[in-house]
């Protein structure tokens, strides 16, 4: 038996499947909360600003949350071990970047509930991707085929109950409706697509982390790069943002609980695969919901019809998750997914027996990753210092809000961050 | 980095598919434009 092996045995042996399972469901929490702040400042602002604004949170996350969980020494080592995947990560950022900005054109050409229930098929995508390259679902029984399919297309008809229940339609001309479907569409095989190189990293042995780290490079500036060609220029699209400034702290916030969705939804990609992965991390829709509805009194002037129609989005969801999450893989798919981690350890030169101990959450050589180190200290304290001072000039939403429900959940996302992240760092130390 | 890595990444099926997806996707976005 291997260090790896022994290590496991000797930790509370939690199945890698339910680790998997207990970070989508976070990551749904998360990423539905992230909606909440953005939710206060969205009035009158260019998308590409909020997007923008939201972006900068997401990059400044990025990289104290990884410092401070694993350090910068563990994420150097990790990512020149595997200085191949630094390209997928950045196109991963890209495709992110792109597929948020084909939403904007979606959303304005066919409204909120159709483009929402387009782009949210990214989970089919996903799963389409995972079987044709990384061998997931393949020595799989009917069974599980029927649980992540049937799962996943629940997850995907509920958002769109949810999206169609809510949404206020507005008039669509019907001649752009056909770009805005493609633009939804567009946005949905983008975001499906970008799940590649998660995989593929994960499947290399790749800390989530890491790859987080390099992501946000393409993220970051592809969104730059975007909010410049629509605002024709740097200089136009700055003169918007200074504009914002006021409400760049709630944007800020967004981007961080996003980063803490997006982290969990990493380690769900990782432990779980895509396929199953990316449908529970889109029950955020469900979280976004219950912000709008029971915080920001969204709901108040909907028909009853509409409420009946909410509850069976949330039911159908519900059950979508519980299919997948009973949806373990069996022996001779965990074979498959050797197979695939096979594949690329012949074609990077990796060393087989270590990338499969971090694949498992194990590191044979976790000793080398070196400590801490001193100068950690100064871009965290950079990271407090642009909340704190953002948060010193921000302007106080004057959207009406409950707060005894903002507290109920906010206690409940708190809970999601408290088991998910407590699994993690016992069954993996956040490998 | 290493020659034969670079090849690798060059012949990689899986870094074409997101390329090709990530150029059809800019090309949309012109368009809507």
């Amino acid at each position: 038996m291997n260090d790896a092996l022994q290590g496991a045995t000797a930790r509370p042996a939690l199945s890698l499947h339910k680790l998997g399972v207990a970070c989508g469901l976070a990551a749904g929490a998360w990423l539905g909360a992230a909606e909440a702040p953005t939710k206060l400042v969205t009035m009158g602002f260019s998308p590409f600003v909020i997007t923008l604004g939201m972006v900068a949170g997401v990059f400044v996350a990025r990289w104290t949350v990884p410092m401070l969980l694993k350090g910068t020494n563990f994420l150097f080592l990790d990512t020149r071990e595997k200085a191949h995947l630094m390209v997928w990560a950045v196109l991963a950022g890209m495709l992110w970047a792109v597929a948020n900005t084909l939403t904007v054109f979606a959303i304005r050409n066919v409204g909120l509930a159709i483009a929402f229930s387009l782009w949210n098929t990214n989970s089919l995508v996903g799963l389409f991707w995972g079987w044709l390259f990384f061998n997931e679902l393949r020595g799989s029984g009917a069974k599980e085929w029927t649980k992540v399919l049937g799962g996943t297309a629940a997850i995907v008809a509920g958002a769109s109950v949810l999206a169609y229940a809510t949404a206020h339609q507005s008039s669509i001309a019907s001649g752009r409706a056909t770009l805005g479907i493609l633009a939804a569409l567009g946005a949905g095989v983008l975001w499906g697509t970008m799940y590649i190189p998660y995989r593929k990293a994960y499947l290399s042995g790749m800390n989530p982390l890491s790859f987080v780290t390099v992501f946000t490079f393409g993220e970051l500036g592809a969104t730059l790069t975007l909010g410049a060609f629509f605002h024709h220029g740097l200089g136009n699209l700055f003169a918007e943002v200074e504009v914002a400034k006021p409400v760049l702290f709630w944007l800020f916030l967004g981007g961080f609980c996003w980063v803490i969705g997006d982290l969990f939804q990493q380690y769900a990609a990782k432990y779980i695969g895509i396929g199953r992965g990316i449908p529970l991390s889109n029950t955020n829709q469900l979280w976004g919901l219950a912000w709008g509805a029971l915080v920001f009194g969204e709901f108040a002037g909907l028909s009853v019809y509409a409420k009946e129609l909410v509850v069976a989005g949330s039911v159908l969801m519900i059950v979508g998750a519980i299919a997948i999450g009973m949806a373990a893989a069996p022996a001779s798919e965990l074979a498959s997914w050797k197979k695939a981690m096979h594949r690329e350890c012949v074609r990077y030169s990796l060393d087989e027996q270590r990338v499969t101990a971090q694949f498992e959450g194990e590191d044979l050589h976790t000793g080398d990753s070196g400590g801490r180190r001193w100068w950690e200290a100064i871009p965290m304290l950079a990271a407090l210092g642009i909340f704190c001072w953002l948060g010193f000039i921000a302007r106080r939403p004057i959207l009406p809000v409950h707060t005894s429900w903002m507290m109920i959940l906010l206690g409940i996302t708190l809970v999601f961050l408290a088991v998910g992240g407590t699994l993690l760092w016992r069954r993996t130390r956040f490998l | 980095m290493k020659g034969s890595v670079l090849l690798a990444i060059l012949t990689d099926v899986q870094l074409w598919a997101p390329v090709i997806v990530l150029m059809l996707g800019t090309c949309l976005l012109l368009i809507l434009r």
